[in-house]
């Protein structure tokens, strides 16, 4: 296809989900799921046409919507990174809803099963538009649209913990949101822009003529609290164990690998494209951002490791890895941020994973989700124990798997920092056998067996073949493949991240 | 005969930048490999008669098998990122057998051994970070490969980073002070698990030593640090040490455990010389220990199932009911405290004569004293079950003793272990070819 059709494909894949959205409103639930599963599946083939034509033309381009310049119009901009994030974001979207599926029709209502479609097509569009936006007031509009939709997909079964859930959520990610537009207001006010590229000049100029200096930080770091307020880094976490722990299995993977996902995504392009990351660097926010990163990776595997839910032990350990992201950030080099983006991928495939296939297990346990329930579970739901297992290694760091890569950027990246150094590599090590205490312990509970627990606790195991819910095998299997192929082929797409990521500067 | 360097390499795949998966043959895997096959079929043997006595033979042999040949990769690995990801498959296969009767002690000693080596692999990887930035490459293939202009100024992070390294590895070799999983790991695995655990796992972490110290960093670059001194005291009182539990406690497999604890860090003490004739005595000690000590479980395999005697003092008389048996665990003890013309004395010999022959200050009297010392209490601790076994005394059998009939264990389970206590015996008679093949290895490190 010619690039003159394709450089459209963001702007489709952007309207086509933001409109489905509403079409799922008046479709009954099963056709509203199918108009879903093709529209993330129709976006992640354009996706997929979008990256390859901007690999082969080796470049990025801004696309300007209807043709009028800034600062009438509105823009987009499209390279490498994007394009991948988009599709990878497709791909573990539709994983997750193909894989939460049976858990979710017995636990939605009928009746609004549509609804969470409409939910989960307004979810990617907000998804798509952080990723390609060119302007950051369109960026926050979608940040918005984000907000609500995930509230909407964790309330969707409406009990007592899910209200609560999605009540703290609403209340500590509107305050996040609150202090972005602050954010973005105060920037407004200082250099009269909105576009990033725009703003990203003046805001040079600023600190070339060494003029309001305070009001810029300020504007920084307002920006930078409310997405990391959105995205839980510790201590803004506490909306998190509860929202991911009691919401819908396919919510629950959704909303930890992709949210907060998107909104690291746009903090990177803050630093990129609208400050400019020399300035970044030179600020103290950096050293903020990696203290806190590293009390993240602490408090979270802490936290994880005292849980006996094991899908809230899972949403703890998800703190723990956006510890590392933002840990990443605060080493201050391309490096750092490269293996925070490669984190952010590894994350994504892993924690998603999990989450289905706890599912499973609880499935075949009473829909009970305590660990000591679990026992045996991994003899009761085989696919899902396997999966369990290769996420859990691949959480803990083990060779062949994802998350060993992301773990060896993050050491090269702190290598080449001398203060930071030693502090990266003992988190590291700390984390890691921290992640070994939990990770390692539930899997040894669901392959221990039966026996060693009395029987009339065991009223309600039931056995699950592979063949009860075929596509979930597959499913596994796609989440696996993907974790083998970040794990052992990693530097193909490492370079392509970092080749998206020098055409951000 | 054996090559000394790397021949090229065989590369699999490539995980990332700067992390490749390949494999080499080089003089050390060719002898780590050696007695590993020669482990792995004996007790292979041992373990099909064994194992009708366990649930699930079927999940033990598969581990078995597949840590056969992660074992392999281990000790073909080119450079340190295939031997870490071997390593780590190699806890993790190693785990199955550990845990396989699943009772409570077994998974709560389980989850022990995979929280001390996963401890251990991460210190090591913590390591490999580091080396990875201050070395040319870390490819196995010579002497030593730091970069030493990059290094400069660095040195002394870099020692720290190394005795890290050190603690992590020896965390497998059973040493102080990350030994704690072993005692309790041995007796809930099956004897055939213990036997490999002890004979050929632990030496591993020798294996990743020697890899880490003499092809990575450099003989040279220790010589005389704070470092080499650390080393060799922590290996002498785990000498020490570990032959002082092993001769308080009561129960078999926890005494041979022990026993082992001591035992690798003979080897260990002998690494952290760096002087040739001890490197050739720790080499030589890998074979014999592996010989030695997995027949030694062996038998303990024999005590468990056969008899039912988990502790050392209902073994009373058991000579007289199967003498041919209980010669042969004599004869592992002998070598095991290094009695001529037995192997153990032959390795025991090399390694005091390198102390001596170190230019180590204190520590070049001082280690063969506490080797003598700890070979006592060897003594003290494998000969009594031997002298009981064959001459009760008064008591003349033990409760369980008197149950059995008199008869020798069933022949599949008897073979193996006499062909150990042969080798143990007959290496020592004639070591020369493979005093050789470890001189020409130490010749190439030193």
């Amino acid at each position: 296809m010619t690039h003159d059709f394709v450089q459209n494909f963001p702007l489709f894949c952007i309207i086509l989900t933001l409109f489905s959205g509403p079409c799922c409103m008046i479709l009954r639930g099963r056709w509203a799921r199918y108009v879903n599963l093709g529209v993330i599946s129709a976006v992640g083939v354009m996706s997929l046409f979008v990256l390859l034509d901007v690999c082969a033309r080796g470049g990025s381009y801004v696309y300007m919507m209807g043709h009028f310049p800034a600062p009438w119009g509105n823009e987009i901009r499209v390279g490498p990174l994007e394009a991948f994030m988009a599709l990878f974001f497709c791909i573990i979207m539709l994983l997750s809803m193909i894989g939460g599926a049976p858990q979710r029709l017995r636990k939605i209502e009928a009746s609004k099963e549509n609804l969470y479609y409409v939910m989960v097509n307004l979810l990617l569009s907000s998804l798509l538009a952080l990723i390609y936006t060119n302007d950051l007031f369109t960026a926050y509009v979608f940040v918005e649209i984000n907000t609500i939709s995930a509230c909407g997909m964790i309330m969707i079964c409406q009990n007592g913990h899910t209200l609560e859930a999605a009540t703290r959520y609403m209340i500590m990610s509107l305050l996040g949101s609150g202090l972005l537009l602050l954010g973005i207001c105060f920037l407004y006010g200082l250099t009269g822009h909105l576009l990033m590229s725009n703003i990203k000049e003046a805001v040079a100029q600023l600190v070339a003529a060494g003029t309001y200096h305070a009001p810029l930080m300020v504007a920084v770091g307002l920006m930078c609290v409310g997405l990391a307020i959105k995205s839980a880094l510790f201590p803004f976490h506490s909306w998190l164990p509860d929202a991911y722990g009691y919401s819908t299995v396919s919510s629950a993977a959704i909303l930890s690998s992709l949210v907060s996902k998107g909104y690291i995504f746009l903090l990177i392009k803050i630093f990129y494209r609208v400050i400019g990351f020399d300035i970044i660097c030179n600020s103290k926010i950096i050293n903020i951002f990696f203290v806190f990163g590293i009390a993240g990776m602490m408090f979270g595997s802490i936290s994880a490791a005292r849980e006996t839910n094991i899908r809230r032990m899972i949403a703890f350990s998800s703190v723990a890895q956006i510890g590392y992201i933002y840990m990443g950030f605060g080493l201050g080099t391309g490096m750092g941020v490269l293996a925070s983006i490669y984190h952010i991928l590894s994350h994504a495939a892993t924690k998603s994973l999990l989450f289905v296939s706890a599912a499973g297990l609880s499935e075949s346990s009473a829909d009970s989700r305590e660990l000591a329930d679990l026992t045996g579970a991994g003899y009761r739901n085989a696919s899902a124990g396997m999966a369990f297992t290769v996420g859990a290694l691949s959480m803990v760091g083990f060779p062949l798997f994802s998350g060993f890569i992301s773990k060896i950027l993050f050491a090269q990246a702190a290598v080449n920092q001398s203060g930071k150094m030693l502090p990266t590599l003992i988190a590291l090590a700390l984390s890691t056998i921290l992640n070994v205490i939990y990770f390692m312990r539930a899997v040894i509970v669901i392959y221990t067996p039966l026996r060693s627990i009395p029987a009339e606790r065991r009223e309600g195991y039931r056995r699950i073949r592979m063949s009860t819910y075929p596509q979930i095998t597959v499913v596994f299997g796609c989440f696996v493949l993907l974790n083998l192929v970040l794990g052992l082929m990693s530097q193909p797409i490492v370079e392509l991240c970092a080749r998206g990521l020098g055409m951000f500067g | 005969m054996i090559p000394m360097t790397a021949m090229a390499p065989f590369h699999l795949l490539t995980l990332g930048e700067g992390l490749e998966i390949s494999f080499a043959t080089d003089g050390i895997s060719l002898l780590f490999m050696g007695i590993t096959t020669v482990i792995w079929i004996l007790v292979g043997i041992y373990a099909v008669a064994y194992m009708k006595h366990e649930e699930r033979p079927g999940q033990f042999f598969a581990a078995y098998a597949l840590l056969y040949v992660i074992l392999l990769g281990l000790d073909l690995s080119a450079n340190l990122i295939t031997m870490y990801l071997c390593y780590e498959l190699m806890t993790l296969v190693s785990m199955l057998l550990v845990v396989h009767n699943h009772s409570r002690e077994a998974i709560m000693a389980t989850l022990k051994y995979l929280f001390y080596s996963l401890c251990g692999a991460y210190l090591g990887l913590f390591g490999i970070f580091y080396l990875n930035h201050y070395c040319v490459d870390l490819n196995f293939g010579s002497t030593g490969r730091l970069d030493l202009s990059a290094l400069a100024g660095h040195e002394q992070t870099l020692l720290i980073v190394v005795f890290l390294m050190l603690i992590g590895f020896g965390t497998k070799a059973g040493m102080f002070p990350l030994h704690g999983w072993l005692p309790s790991a041995h007796p809930v695995a099956p004897s055939p698990a213990s036997a490999v655990l002890s004979a050929i796992i632990v030496k591993s972490g020798v294996l990743a030593t020697i890899r880490t110290v003499y092809n990575i960093i450099g003989a040279d670059f220790l010589r005389g640090t704070w470092v080499q001194t650390a080393w060799m005291s922590l290996t002498l009182l785990t000498v020490f040490m570990g032959s002082m539990l092993a001769y308080r406690e009561p129960v078999i497999k926890k005494r041979f455990a022990y026993s082992t604890v001591s035992q690798v860090s003979y080897i260990l003490f002998g690494l952290s010389l760096l002087q040739e004739q001890a490197f050739t005595g720790a080499l030589l000690h890998v074979w014999f220990h592996a010989m030695i000590k997995c027949g030694l479980f062996l038998c303990a395999g024999v005590f468990v199932v056969i008899c039912g005697c988990k502790r050392v003092d209902e073994l009373h008389g058991i000579g007289r009911k199967m003498p041919v048996f209980l010669a042969c665990y004599t004869c592992f003890a002998l070598a095991l405290i290094g009695i001529p013309p037995t192997s153990g004395f032959v390795s025991k010999w090399q390694l005091a004569l390198g102390a001596l022959d170190a230019d180590v200050g204190f520590f070049s009297w001082f280690g063969p004293v506490v080797l003598l010392v700890s070979a006592l209490l060897t003594a003290g601790y494998l000969l009594p079950i031997a002298m009981r076994g064959f001459f009760p005394g008064e008591v003349s059998c033990s409760e369980q003793v008197g149950l059995l009939e008199k008869k020798e264990p069933p022949l599949l389970m008897l073979i193996p272990i006499v062909i150990l206590a042969i080798a143990a015996v007959m290496s020592g008679i004639f070591p020369t070819g493979l005093i050789n093949v470890c001189r020409n290895l130490a010749a190439y490190f030193l």
